[in-house]
């Protein structure tokens, strides 16, 4: 599934981030990449609040359909 | 003397400028949010004998730049190369902040490494093997907290000595086949990782490699370089990064769950607004009295007493009491407001709160097509508007950052409030929901205008959101103190220059020609005849009112002096005995009442600020009430809201987009000041006068 269909309290794994726009590789040096888990700790209109390691990270819906995760 | 230039790189609020202005005791700007620091900025200090220039940079997250922030990093450490790099890591997110590390050190420039935050990294049970690190990277590494300065100290002598005797941190070494082929495109010897790695991925004649690598890897060049940078970041972090499993709850998650509640979020975050300017108003008022007391009977009777035993002559005194005291001090009186006001703005933007409003209102923002991290520049815009446009650099799209601009001049800062709230308290019986409505009705202004831009210039559809929220924090009450500080300085700055040179100027018209009796026949009075047709339509034909708006261009607080030298010389002084010591002892005795009224103040559960106090003399605001009606006064606070009457906003608008869009958006906000004041004084005319 992608990161858009987790619910809020779950804990995934991110398998991939699909597609070339440039903001994927910010999103990738914020920590959000292959391999990591990150928590989904609230959604709130068209943005997710998760949380990577000890940092706590936005993303708006259109990019978390990008990311694949188990 | 030698100098040395260090550049401060590292991911956004890390804590590079807290760690800087240690270093070099400056007071660059600091705040809990990704993007306080949009500019490159620099401090400078010796040590030894050496001269350091220290260089901030915006927080960069990798070298791969999207807004200009952070093209302004990118572009200084990969074109200026600086003597040395402090790559400052936010300890607790060493994982993350380990990539542009890496990157960092594919330049090859010295460099030391800081772990900042070590006490958060403490609290969460994160410990780092330093030396550990050290030896794998050949870097000097230090660990500091950027809120105490703890540690800090420790940095210059570690930058002379690292760049003394020459250290060069190791070389990265990346996989075997990505090593060997960078080493075929070599052409000198002193080429670094980082150039080779740009020719190898962009050069036209090196495509050929770039083949090689898509047939060995099974994936473009770009993705194996990225991963081999990840790898590396990965292994250092599993190397020196061990933690200790504990069960302390973060305090962070648990104010979220509540601040950023989908339901309570937004009516708490009007709520925390509501209570801001509450406290506000309520803890000042009695402060900002006494102030007014302390220049009209205590400051100014002394310096009178002087000019006079000193024999200066009449009309010294005159500018004295009528231009300083008048104008002057009248302005002063609203320090205490000032003060407050950005005391708690500053709790604000420390606790961590600031981004977490972009997250949360972005819901409706991104409904009428603005970005929702538009809003933090927006309220920094309740601070002040000019360092609200410069913040706008982090937007990641020019639409974003144009349509901001064009919104934030609209949004009420201090120098406003003054100017509302002495004229609410003069003509309204409720003077708060007068002024609220006048915040909002600024609020009204830039969506209406944000929404005409979107549906004539900016099209274009909206970005991505992508951010980062920190941990709340506390700051600690050194920092807070100087931010205000900070500002208040800045406000007795301008008071002792602009406003003093407006004043002095105003009162010199008010007494030319030489020998004129009244002041309505004094050139002041012809000069605001002169403009009062085009403020005629406002209610506004006083030539005392048109006189005082000529000045304020420069700044709004000018229209209060202005108008405190021209009414003051209408105001009949009392003479009263005075004694140094009585007077001493009363106004300090004030100063006690005045304390404790603020702090009862601040825990009423209704705004008490405003309750009007009948005056029987011959005051200023008596003198004001009986020239203006209420729905003239009403239009001049709409007119001065709306207007761009502030030099400092129109050059930074010059500055960060251009001489035409800020002499457009002056004209712009001029004709909306004026059409919405003269609206309003014929809505108001007609509910009043009925
Ligand atoms: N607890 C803690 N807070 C810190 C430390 N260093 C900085 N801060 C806070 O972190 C926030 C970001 O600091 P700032 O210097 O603006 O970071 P920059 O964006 O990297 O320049 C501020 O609120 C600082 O007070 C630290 O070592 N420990
Ligand atoms: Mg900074």
């Amino acid at each position: 599934m992608n990161l858009e269909e987790v619910r809020p309290g779950q804990e995934v794994t991110i398998l991939e981030l699909v597609g070339k726009e440039d903001i994927l590789k910010k999103v990738e040096a914020m920590g959000l990449r292959r391999g990591r888990r990150v928590s989904l700790l609230q959604k709130v209109g068209r943005n997710l609040l998760l949380k990577v390691d000890n940092s706590r990270v936005v993303i708006s819906k259109d990019l978390a359909r990008n990311i694949e995760v188990q | 003397m030698k100098s040395i230039t260090v550049a401060l790189a590292g991911n956004p609020n890390v804590g590079k400028t807290s760690i800087l202005n240690h270093l070099a005791g400056t007071s660059l700007k600091v705040g809990n949010w990704p993007g306080v620091t949009v500019e490159k900025r620099e401090g400078k200090t010796k040590f030894w004998d050496y001269e350091i220039k220290l260089i901030d940079l915006p927080g960069v997250y990798t070298l791969e730049p999207i807004s200009e922030d952070e093209w302004v990093a990118y572009k200084y450490i990969t074109e200026e190369r600086p003597d040395l790099i402090l790559n400052v890591i936010e300890t607790p997110n060493m994982e993350r902040d380990l990539l542009l590390t890496v990157e960092l050190l594919e330049h090859e420039v010295p460099m030391i490494l800081v772990l900042n935050m070590s006490d958060e990294a403490q609290k969460l049970g994160i410990e780092i093997n330093e030396k550990w690190l050290s030896e794998l990277l050949g870097v000097r590494v230090l660990k500091t907290n950027g809120r105490t300065g703890e540690g800090v100290k420790a940095i210059l002598p570690n930058i002379v000595e690292a760049l003394s005797l020459r250290e060069k941190p190791k070389v990265l070494k990346y996989s075997d086949k990505i090593e060997e082929i960078l080493e075929k495109i070599r052409e000198r010897e002193d080429e670094t990782k980082a150039e080779l790695i740009k020719k190898l991925l962009e050069a036209k004649e090196f495509s050929k490699y770039r083949e090689d690598i898509r047939r060995m890897f099974g994936k473009d060049a770009h993705e194996v370089i990225k991963d081999e940078r990840y790898a590396k970041a990965h292994g250092l972090y599993r190397e020196v990064v061990s933690r200790k499993a504990l069960t302390s709850r973060d305090i962070t998650d648990s104010l979220d769950k509540v601040l950023l509640h989908p339901l309570l979020g937004i009516p708490l975050f009007f709520f925390i607004m509501f209570l801001l300017f509450k406290v506000s108003f309520d803890f000042s008022a009695p402060l900002m009295d006494w102030v007014d007391g302390f220049i009209g009977s205590f400051l100014a009777p002394i310096v009178s007493e002087v000019i006079r035993s000193l024999g200066l002559g009449d009309w010294i005194e005159r500018l004295f009491s009528e231009a300083v005291v008048g104008g002057v001090g009248f302005v002063l009186t609203f320090v205490p407001l000032i003060a407050v006001i950005y005391f708690l703005l500053a709790l604000l933007e420390f606790s961590g709160y600031l981004p977490r409003v972009a997250f949360l209102m972005d819901r409706f923002m991104h409904r009428i097509g603005l970005h929702g991290k538009s809003l933090v520049p927006l309220l920094l815009g309740f601070g002040c508007n000019v360092p609200a446009i410069v913040a706008t650099r982090t937007l990641e799209t020019k639409r974003d950052k144009l349509l901001v601009i064009a919104m934030i001049p609209f949004m009420s800062c201090p120098a406003r409030l003054v100017v509302f709230s002495f004229f609410a308290v003069i003509f309204f019986k409720n003077p708060a929901v007068v002024i609220f409505s006048l915040y909002i009705f600024g609020i009204l202004v830039a969506l209406m205008t944000a929404f005409l831009l979107r549906k004539t210039t900016f099209k274009g559809s909206l970005y991505h959101f992508v951010m980062e929220l920190p941990p709340y924090r506390l700051p600690t009450l050194r920092l807070i103190f100087r931010v205000v500080w900070a500002y208040v300085k800045d406000f007795l700055y301008r008071a002792g220059t602009l406003i003093f040179a407006a004043s002095v100027l105003i009162w010199f018209l008010l007494n030319l020609p030489p020998g004129v009796k009244n002041p309505s026949e004094s050139l002041a009075a012809h000069l605001g005849r002169a403009i009062a047709p085009l403020f005629k339509p406002l209610g506004l034909d006083d030539w005392r009112m048109a006189t005082s708006l000529i000045p304020a261009f420069l700044a709004r607080e000018i229209v209060l002096s202005s108008m405190g030298t021209i009414y003051a010389s209408e105001i009949e002084r009392q003479e009263q005995e005075f004694k140094l010591s009585e007077a001493l002892r009363e106004q300090v005795v004030g100063l006690g009442r005045a304390l404790k009224d603020a702090t009862l103040n601040v825990f009423r559960p209704v705004p008490t600020a405003f309750e009007v106090e009948e005056e029987g003399t011959e005051s200023l605001k008596s003198l004001i009430a009986s020239s203006l009606s209420p729905a003239s006064a009403l239009a001049f606070m709409v007119f001065l809201l709306l207007y761009t009457s502030c030099l400092g906003t129109v050059a930074v608008m010059w500055r960060e987009v251009g001489k035409k869009f800020a002499l457009l958006f002056l004209v712009y906000s001029l004709l909306v000041g004026w059409t919405a004041g003269f609206i309003l004084y014929r809505v108001g005319g007609l509910i009043w006068n009925t």
